[in-house]
């Protein structure tokens, strides 16, 4: 408990305060009113599996797409990366998938324990990619900046949104309440997985290049998630007023 | 603590016979939390018929997720999650309401914020807890008033053991600091 020992006078408030709030005795009315209203619709339901259960099934969905991407893509990043710059950005980009995963189970169930706050995995898979691009790869652009990168960011966003939406239904299992947060870690797990198979089939491994067209388009859906996440909220949130007249 | 503490063990068991479509057992999960849940939303600064609505939303919101308890987690984070999900929402609202309302005819204030003619100490510090900022004062009721551990108001709010603690030293000092200030203005 995080009490001041030195200030007993505004422990002892608190105390007081905690111990004589409004009445809480349920009136009769009211139980019995929320009783009959979920006796109606109740039936046996099975519960969700374990947070890692459904973290591993995200991870499965992960791995299998990307490397099936990989599989099915142009593999030129493959011959013009270093061995250092394969491990490294393969790390990152899976590491960035497996800590998202963990986060949408998380935030499947409620009151679940959060191994990593979420503030956190996003400072994570921001500051790791971009420090590492700017350190192993090389500051060179071309003069064809613009026409060599849209194809790199449509691709992005051709496998992104499709895997936004199919996390999207495979996270509806779980109590997801609509917010920012949620529209960000759906968006930031598919964004993962597309940057994966993208940085093996991209011939332009130069750090402009990766940093604007991979990380700009990413940072750019991983917005619009949060965005539509917050819509999706206040869309809710006015369908309800309506219902309630 | 405020709050009489409700053997988990117990809960888990009614929570699971729930799961199961057992009827008694909502009936008695129903009854020993609704008083804990009735005193978190009255905290809130709202009156005791918004409390009750907020209840019964929040008892919808329970039902309909019954399904992602798990036996082997304690329920009260489980259901103060839900719990706050509920406030959050019904504040937001709150606050449309305020601002369209603002846009017709100036409403002076919001209601916690009405200073009673001669208010008692407890309507006093009711009201500077009123003023924390919200983060700050749900982990205060979830800590003081629901009787929480900072595990489970962790849970419960997403965050950590750490950050809630750092945030109930920030209302702490902010608290110390309103006290101080009223204590210097009585002189």
């Amino acid at each position: 408990m995080p009490d001041n020992p030195h200030d007993n006078s505004l422990e002892r408030r608190l105390e007081k305060w905690a111990s004589a709030p409004p009445d809480s005795q349920l009136s009769p009315e009211v139980r019995r009113k929320v009783q009959a209203m979920l006796t109606s619709s109740l039936t046996p339901v099975k519960p969700i599996p374990s947070q890692s259960r459904l973290a591993f099934v995200f991870l499965a969905v992960f791995i299998v797409c990307a490397a099936g991407l990989i599989a099915i893509l142009n593999k030129a990043g493959f011959h013009l990366m270093t061995g250092v710059q394969m491990a490294f950005m393969t790390a990152i980009l899976a590491g960035g998938g497996i800590l998202f995963s963990f986060t949408l189970a998380w935030r499947m169930i409620p009151g679940s324990r959060w191994g990593v706050p979420f503030s956190l995995v996003l400072a994570l898979s921001v500051l790791l990619p971009i420090a590492g691009i700017a350190l192993l790869f090389p500051w060179t652009t071309s003069s064809a900046f613009v026409s060599e990168g849209w194809p790199c960011a449509s691709l992005e966003l051709i496998i992104a949104v499709p895997a936004a939406v199919v996390y999207w239904l495979l996270a509806r299992r779980g109590a997801l309440f609509a917010s920012s947060g949620l529209g960000a870690t759906l968006t930031g797990l598919a964004v993962f997985l597309a940057l994966l198979p993208l940085q093996f089939q991209c011939m332009f491994q130069h750090a402009p290049h990766l940093l604007v067209w991979h990380g700009g388009t990413a940072a750019l859906l991983v917005g619009s998630g949060a965005l539509i996440g917050k819509l999706a909220r206040r869309a809710r949130l006015r369908k309800q007023e309506l219902k309630d007249g | 603590m405020g709050e009489i503490s409700i053997d988990d063990r117990e809960l888990r068991d009614l929570m699971t016979r729930y799961q199961n479509a057992d009827a008694a057992a909502l009936e008695d999960l129903v009854a020993r939390v609704s008083p804990p849940l009735l005193r978190f939303f009255g905290r809130s600064g709202i009156g005791r018929s918004d409390a009750e609505d907020l209840l019964q939303d929040c008892w919808i919101r329970i039902h309909r997720s019954r399904h992602t308890y798990r036996p082997s987690e304690p329920v009260m984070p489980w259901i103060y999650a839900i719990a706050r999900h509920t406030r959050l929402d019904a504040y937001r609202k709150r606050r449309r309401l305020e601002s369209r309302e603002v846009l017709v005819a100036s409403i002076p204030e919001r209601l916690h914020q009405v200073v009673p003619e001669t208010p008692s100490e407890e309507d006093h510090f009711t009201r500077l807890v009123a003023n924390l900022p919200d983060s700050q004062r749900e982990v205060i009721v979830m800590l003081k008033v629901s009787g929480m551990s900072l595990e489970e108001v962790a849970r419960a709010t997403s965050s950590t053991p750490g950050a809630v603690k750092q945030k109930a030293h920030r209302a702490y000092a902010a608290l110390r600091r309103a006290l101080g200030k009223d204590r210097e203005s009585a002189r």
